[in-house]
């Protein structure tokens, strides 16, 4: 069973996910913010993490620049949730590591799919 | 004199000990009814949040059948849900919401003396995309409360009824209208059906309006507006106007823009005008504009100059070949004249070079996110 770390400090979109997730039959470890993430990686590499963009004490870009930096093999994709969707934010993302963005507001069903396909792509 | 004293100090005393006993009373009431609402709230939250992670396809009756004093404790949970949701998933919770009346209250509420629930009642309604709404969401763009007015017309973006433009539009020509950014995002919300109404409006005697609506027409792409854009480019009497005409022209994109926009370039223009319309040109993205724009960097005039070097890079390979060919030529003259050349560097030149400098700049940022 694959694991995904959820960064998400909305307690919402954390149990929504974290319950779709788990349906689709992922181990789902979930925190509230990027100091949380950066712990729980060095104690448990998950195989792929999912990281809110905007987030109180450390945004996203700054989690993902810090696992991209050392806790976290290369091959791990990390894909950002985020509500801002301009090219220039994406490429903001990708410039910090990430593989992939689900722009909110999103659909749990493809939130899913997207998960399951970058899973997919490091499997093969 | 010491009785009186005493007496004062008894009140004080008696009047300190009844505040905090009164502040510890009204603490400890909030947070029983806090702890009672989060209670109520906790079943309904979970069946919700499983409901909404299944896409909505399992347990909306179940939500339905929730008591009122639960779901009421819920209903904030389930609405902040409502905005982070898209597709079957943001389907299913609207249709849990009107199952249980919510829409139907919330058009009640929109008259409501308290400016709070009107306010509330019109954010219920866009979320809830209620169409039947759009009048009364239109008559809460006259409201004398400027919150109302701005979460109204929030409610008619999301809504996106064309029906609303022109209700729209009139309520920015009033006094402490609501802000012109969030005006004109709202109106290209209402889609291509709209583009009649914004098109008519370049009429409009408000010069803000016009301004507006030109914004709302680049925002939507309305391309069968461009003609009508063109004129108020040429004839508008109002400077901002004409500036509004040439950016959204560039965003438009279209061809048939570069004639005008050209012509608002010529020296007889105000700087402000020609330097919108030589970036307009760049958002063109025409090579057929390389020309044009190579001529305007010498331009006496500094943001004339400057944004004809940097639409120059935006259009891409023909820009840049442009901008290369202008900083090579400026090389070959400095070497032909020797030292004093170097020291006298054109103008062109700079803002050639400034603008190739940022490509490669961008260039290298683009390697380096694709990696």
């Amino acid at each position: 069973m694959s694991t995904i770390l959820l960064v998400e400090d909305d307690p919402d979109i954390r149990h929504l996910v974290s319950y779709r997730l788990g349906k689709g039959g992922l181990d789902v470890i979930a925190v509230p913010d990027g100091i949380s993430a950066l712990r729980e990686v060095r104690t448990r590499p998950p195989d792929l993490v999912l990281l809110d963009v905007r987030m109180p004490r450390m945004s996203g870009i700054e989690v993902c620049r810090e696992l991209r930096a050392g806790p976290l093999p290369a091959d791990v994709p990390i894909i950002m949730l985020t509500a801002r969707s301009r090219p220039q934010d994406l490429e903001q993302g990708y410039a910090a590591g990430a593989t992939d963005y689900v722009v909110k507001p999103f659909s749990p069903r493809e939130l899913l799919e997207r998960v399951e396909a970058a899973l997919a792509r490091v499997a093969r | 004199m010491l009785a009186l004293f005493t007496a004062l100090i008894a009140i004080l005393a008696v009047v300190v000990a009844v505040t905090a006993a009164g502040i510890i009373v009204v603490r400890v009431t909030r947070r029983v009814r806090e702890a009672k609402r989060t209670r109520l709230a906790a079943a309904p939250r979970k069946a919700l949040l499983a409901f909404v992670a299944d896409n909505g396809e399992e347990g909306g009756d179940d939500l339905v059948a929730i008591p009122d004093d639960a779901w009421r404790a819920a209903e904030p949970h389930a609405l902040a849900l409502l905005g982070k949701l898209r597709g079957e998933a943001h389907l299913g919770l609207v249709s849990v919401f009107l199952r249980r009346g919510t829409a139907r209250a919330a058009l009640g509420q929109l008259r409501s003396r308290s400016p709070i629930k009107r306010a509330r009642a019109a954010q219920v309604l866009g979320d809830l995309e209620v169409r039947r709404a759009v009048p009364d969401l239109c008559q809460l763009l006259t409201d004398r409360r400027g919150e109302v007015r701005v979460v109204a017309v929030r409610a008619l973006g999301r809504i996106g009824d064309p029906a609303a433009a022109w209700r729209i539009i009139s309520s920015l020509d009033q006094p402490d209208p609501i802000p012109a950014l969030l005006a004109s995002h709202t109106l290209a919300q209402l889609g291509l059906g709209a583009e009649v109404t914004l098109s008519a409006a370049l009429d409009h005697p408000q010069a803000r309006v016009r301004a507006v609506c030109l914004d709302a027409l680049g925002l939507l792409g309305a391309t069968g507006s461009v003609d009508r854009v063109s004129r108020i480019l040429r004839e508008d009497t109002h400077l901002d106007v004409r500036v509004a005409a040439a950016v959204n022209l560039g965003k438009l994109g279209t061809r048939s823009a570069l004639e005008p926009l050209t012509h608002a370039l010529r020296e007889s223009r105000p700087t402000a005008l020609r330097a919108a319309a030589a970036r307009a040109l760049g958002d063109v993205g025409a090579p057929a504009a390389v020309p044009t724009l190579v001529n305007l960097l010498g331009d006496d005039a500094f943001q004339v100059a400057h944004e004809a070097a940097h639409a120059l890079r935006r259009i891409g390979p023909a820009g840049l070949e442009a901008l290369r060919d202008v900083v090579t030529a400026e090389q070959s003259r400095a070497e032909a004249g020797g030292a004093g050349a170097h020291a006298q560097r054109s103008t062109a030149a700079c803002h050639a070079e400034e603008a190739l400098a940022l490509a490669g700049v961008l260039s290298d940022e683009r390697v380096g996110a694709a990696r």
